[in-house]
C-alpha cells in the first residue's frame, strides 16, 4: 500500500504537481486504501489500476494539476512524421540538389570557348535577272515561283518573298518587265 | 476470453455513467473518496472497473460539479469529504433524464433478443 502510495509521489513530483496538492491526494489515497484493506478490499479492486504511476498521472490531469496527458497513438505517430521526413528529403531536396548540380556544371560550362554559330546568308536576288536569280535560288535549295509565270530571261527581280515549312524552303520572285 | 469481452464491454459501459453514479451517492451527503465505494457497494455496484473514481472525482472537482471540504473521519485522520455542488445538481438531472432516453431505446431494440446464459 505504502509503496503504491509512494510511487504517486514520485510521479506527481515528475510531473510538476504542487506539492500542497500531492500530498493532499498522497493523504486521501493512503487513508482510503488504509480503510479498505481493513474492510477486506484489495488495492487492485479499489483502485482498478495496477500501475501506481499511470494511474498518479491520470488523477492530476483529471484534476487539471499537470496538461492533458499525450495519446498513446500520438506519441507513436513519431516514426510516421520520420518517415514524411524522409520522404520530403528524397523526393523533393534531392531534385532540387540536383538540379542545383546541373546549373553549377552549366556555368562550369561556361568557361569553355562559345560555340560560333555560322551565319545563314539568305541569297538576295533583287536586281537579278529571271534566269540568274533562278538558276540561284535552286542551288540554294529553293524551291522557285515566278511571277508572272510567263517570263524571259531578261526579266528583272524586283520583290521576292521567302517562306519555310520545316527543312522545305520557297522563294516567290515578282519580276518587273524588261526595258525594251 | 468470453468473460474477458464481457468485463470490458461493462467497464465501457458503466464509464460513461459512472460520473452520474458518484453524483448520486453524495447529492444528499457528503462522502470521502472510500466512502463512496461503499455506498455504491451497498446499492449494487460493487467494482468500477477499469480506472478507479479518483480521476473522476479529481475531474467532477475541476468542473464544479462537486464541492469538498475537510473534515475529521470517525477516529481517523481528516479526510477530503465531496458533495454534490448546485450545478453538479443539475447535471445530475440531466444525465438521468439522458440515461433513462437511451435505456429505453436500447432497451426497445434488444427487447425481442433471447439472452442466452452460458
Amino acid at each position: 500500500m505504502t509503496a503504491y502510495v509512494d510511487e504517486c509521489r514520485h510521479e506527481w513530483k515528475r510531473l510538476g504537481v504542487p506539492d500542497l496538492l500531492a500530498e493532499e491526494m498522497a493523504t486521501e489515497l493512503e487513508s482510503d486504501l488504509a480503510e479498505a484493506q481493513a474492510d477486506g478490499v484489495s488495492a487492485a479492486e479499489m483502485l482498478g489500476e495496477s500501475d501506481p504511476r499511470r494511474f498518479a498521472a491520470t488523477w492530476a490531469s483529471e484534476r487539471g494539476l499537470v496538461p492533458e496527458q499525450p495519446q498513446p497513438a500520438r506519441r507513436r505517430r513519431w516514426w510516421v512524421w520520420a518517415l514524411v521526413a524522409l520522404f520530403v528529403l528524397f523526393f523533393v531536396l534531392a531534385p532540387v540538389a540536383w538540379i542545383g548540380l546541373q546549373t553549377v556544371s552549366v556555368s562550369t560550362s561556361h568557361a569553355q570557348p562559345p560555340t560560333r554559330v555560322h551565319a545563314v546568308v539568305l541569297p538576295s536576288f533583287a536586281g537579278l535577272n529571271a534566269c540568274q536569280a533562278v538558276h540561284k535560288a535552286l542551288r540554294a535549295g529553293y524551291t522557285v515561283r515566278v511571277h508572272p509565270r510567263a517570263y524571259s530571261c531578261n526579266a528583272v527581280i524586283h520583290a521576292e518573298n521567302e517562306t519555310a515549312k520545316g527543312s522545305h524552303r520557297m522563294v516567290t520572285l515578282w519580276l518587273r518587265r524588261a526595258r525594251r | 476470453m468470453r468473460r474477458m469481452a464481457s468485463e470490458s464491454r461493462r467497464s465501457q459501459m458503466l464509464r460513461g455513467v459512472l460520473d452520474l453514479c458518484l453524483l448520486a451517492v453524495v447529492v444528499d451527503e457528503p462522502a470521502y473518496g472510500y466512502e463512496m465505494t461503499r455506498r455504491l457497494r451497498e446499492q449494487g455496484l460493487s467494482t468500477v472497473g477499469e480506472g478507479s473514481i479518483y480521476p473522476l472525482l479529481g475531474r467532477l472537482e475541476r468542473e464544479g460539479l462537486v464541492a469538498t471540504h475537510r473534515a475529521a473521519s470517525d477516529g481517523g485522520p481528516p479526510r477530503k469529504y465531496y458533495r454534490a455542488s448546485p450545478s453538479g445538481r443539475r447535471a445530475l438531472a440531466e444525465g438521468v433524464r439522458a440515461w433513462r432516453d437511451v435505456r429505453g431505446e436500447v432497451d426497445s431494440v434488444l427487447a425481442t433478443i433471447e439472452a442466452e446464459v452460458a
